[in-house]
């Protein structure tokens, strides 16, 4: 999939770019607000990245010149302004999602993913964990054919790490993930702690589940069996 | 409290009543002086009538001279009489005066007018006498008339003034309306009140651009809030970025992992740090609306269930107590759970296993209030008192922690007019109260 990252602080684009890449993006980047007028107009993106912070343009003005020009690709606005006007303005100007300034390079990576399949309207696959099968159109954890009984927290947690497989989610980067929204300063490590100790001990109950690592000093990760 | 239109009609009554009295005082004097006069006249009168007769007809009619000498006549009442009668002295005499006279065996004072006059060579005295009763009846209808009259104009002035001043006062009213009916500067209505009268447009003017002035003052902390966290999170997003990059290279082993997670932890600190300082500054600035009504017990439960997991791994029970349920009204719901939520998290974490988080509702003294109840390790005298400042609760080896949830609780119980207060024994627990305002 092809991305444009518009963003005039060129350590960050060239970070975004190179973690996008690593996860097989076609990256192109844009630091002022004139060139990515200039690269929308003549190419075809899927997705732009938006920082809305540009000083030579007002970010949501190139949303309203893209949709004039016909573009199709999905704008996901990010920006350190934090002020939940932009937000609401972007998403009303057809942005398809928002992040706010700092946040994790993944979050960002499943953002565009959930993105990409609603547009393509891509069936997610179920996945295969040892003895385990996450259904993920279904929200169903099954052992077999018995369902492992999670709560809904429980389960986005373990579909982030699902969905992540091979890397290692550090406690925060789940945390922000799944209470992000609600909770935004109140980052408290043990949280996760105690649901992925309760995960373990519901799948443990069905079958060992040495998939789930835990990654001493770091986080959390689901190992990648291929 | 006294209001203005209730000051100034009492103003009005007492110093109406006060020159009504002064008036009164001096009433009987005039009255005495108005009547005399007119009794006088009336007097002066009498006499021309009785000498124009006299002139006409002669004395003879009155006086023969074979007779007493002597005309008297004089009504039932004995309030007037009239005499006539030869008089030896030559002295004219004409004026009018107070004098006791003797009718029928009783004696009467009179206003009394003597005149005397020539006769075909003979002087005579004419008195023509008025009661002095019958003076003082008249004096006293007088009087009745023009008290009557006093009343009806002092209640009618004060019926008049109070409308009139409740009308004057009209647009201070409209003005205080104004002034109360907001919440935030920018939403006081710039309309001028219409009105004629200066001192009230000046206050008016005063008060608008005052509120224009704030407004302006609010709206640049805003662009600086703005601009702060613009300037910071670009450089932590650098260093995020960064760091998460290199957590993803395969080459990096686990130790130096651990190592780079360890630095974003640090970073995580500074974003919070930062996070929360800009949301005391947002909030302190009202850039939150204040427009969700939603039921406390609804907003408690659902902190309940995302501290519930944490709650049983540490064996400590949290609960609602039975007890009232209250609705807020004109509320920011997502500010007022961080509220709760960084108070009951506080709570949770100071209280050992097999202690309990107690949360009760109740009205006390017309209040609605909240306590949160724990079982913990209680807050020493010493930290209580700066336990809601900024950064001074810190605990020393809480590592996650900034130490600035109290200051957001308290910035937002600030904003929605909530009164906390904290009290706690050591070793015992402690007790946060959350009183909230009578309207809310």
């Amino acid at each position: 999939m092809n991305i444009l990252i518009v963003e005039d602080e060129k350590a960050l684009a060239k970070e975004i770019a190179s973690f996008l890449r690593s996860e097989n993006f076609l990256c192109d980047l844009a630091y002022t607000g004139n060139e990515a007028s200039e690269k929308i107009a003549v190419n075809l993106y899927d997705f732009v990245l938006l920082d809305l912070g540009l000083p030579d343009y007002n970010g949501l003005d190139l949303i309203t010149e893209a949709r004039k020009a016909g573009s199709e690709a999905s704008f996901i606005i990010i920006t350190a302004r934090g002020a939940v006007e932009d937000k609401v303005k972007g998403l009303d100007l057809g942005a398809d999602d928002y992040l706010a300034k700092p946040f994790a390079l993944i979050e960002l990576l499943s953002r565009i993913n959930a993105v990409a399949r609603r547009k393509f309207n891509i069936q997610s696959q179920d996945i295969t964990l040892g003895e385990f099968i996450m259904q993920v159109q279904s929200r169903k954890f099954l052992h077999y054919n018995t369902e492992v009984e999670l709560t809904r927290k429980e389960f986005d947690l373990l579909q982030y790490l699902v969905l992540n497989q091979g890397k290692v989610l550090t406690r925060h980067q789940l945390y922000e993930h799944i209470w992000g929204n609600i909770l935004d300063d109140q980052y408290d490590s043990n949280f996760i702690d105690v649901h992925i100790k309760n995960i373990r001990k519901k799948l443990v109950d069905h079958a060992p589940a040495p998939w789930l690592e835990t990654v001493r000093g770091v986080g959390y990760r689901v190992a990648d069996d291929r | 409290m006294i209001r203005l239109k209730t000051k100034l009609a009492l103003f009005n009554l007492l110093s109406k009543l006060a020159f009504t009295a002064l008036f009164l005082l001096f009433l009987p004097f005039i009255i005495e002086r108005i009547n005399l006069r007119q009794v006088d006249n009336n007097l002066i009168q009498k006499r021309e009538q009785v000498i124009g007769l006299i002139a006409n007809v002669g004395i003879e009619p009155f006086i023969t001279s074979d007779s007493t000498d002597t005309f008297g006549s004089y009504n039932i009442l004995k309030e007037e009489f009239i005499s006539l009668e030869r008089t030896g002295t030559e002295e004219y005499l004409n004026h009018i005066e107070i004098a006791r006279r003797l009718i029928e065996d009783e004696e009467i004072d009179y206003r009394v007018l003597n005149y005397s006059f020539l006769v075909d060579g003979k002087m005579y005295l004419l008195e023509i006498g008025k009661s002095l009763a019958s003076i003082r009846d008249a004096r006293r209808n007088i009087t009745k008339v023009i008290l009557a009259f006093l009343g009806i104009i002092i209640v009618l002035t004060l019926l008049t003034d109070l409308r009139y001043t409740s009308i004057l006062l009209r647009p201070l009213e409209k003005i205080t309306r104004k002034l109360k009916k907001i919440s935030d500067p920018s939403g006081f209505d710039k309309v001028p009140v219409r009105t004629t009268t200066a001192d009230f447009l000046s206050l008016d003017k005063a008060l608008i651009d005052l509120m224009e002035h704030i407004g302006e003052l609010f709206q640049k902390e805003k662009e600086i809030t703005v601009n702060i966290s613009h300037e910071l999170m670009t450089p932590v997003s650098v260093l995020r970025s960064k760091l998460e990059n290199l957590l993803l290279d395969p080459r990096i082993d686990d130790d130096i992992s651990a190592r780079i997670e360890d630095s974003l932890k640090t970073l995580h600190r500074l974003q919070t740090l930062v996070n929360s300082l800009l949301l005391i500054a947002r909030i302190e600035s009202h850039q939150y609306l204040r427009e969700d009504n939603f039921s406390v017990h609804d907003v408690l439960n659902e902190i309940i269930i995302e501290l519930k997991p944490v709650a049983e791994d540490k064996g400590v029970e949290i609960t609602i107590v039975s007890g009232h349920e209250h609705n807020l009204i004109g509320a920011n719901r997502s500010l007022v759970f961080s509220m709760f939520y960084n108070i009951l998290n506080n709570s949770l974490k100071n209280t050992p296993s097999g202690g309990s988080v107690r949360i009760k509702g109740e009205y006390r003294d017309g209040f609605y209030t909240l306590d949160i109840a724990d079982t913990g390790r209680g807050i020493p005298e010493s930290r209580r008192a700066n336990l809601f400042s900024r950064f001074k609760s810190r605990e020393g080896n809480d590592e996650e922690g900034t130490g600035i949830g109290l200051a957001i609780a308290k910035t937002i119980a600030d904003f929605h007019d909530i009164v906390i207060t904290c009290a706690s024994e050591t070793g015992k627990g402690t007790i946060f109260s959350f009183r909230f305002p009578e309207n809310s």
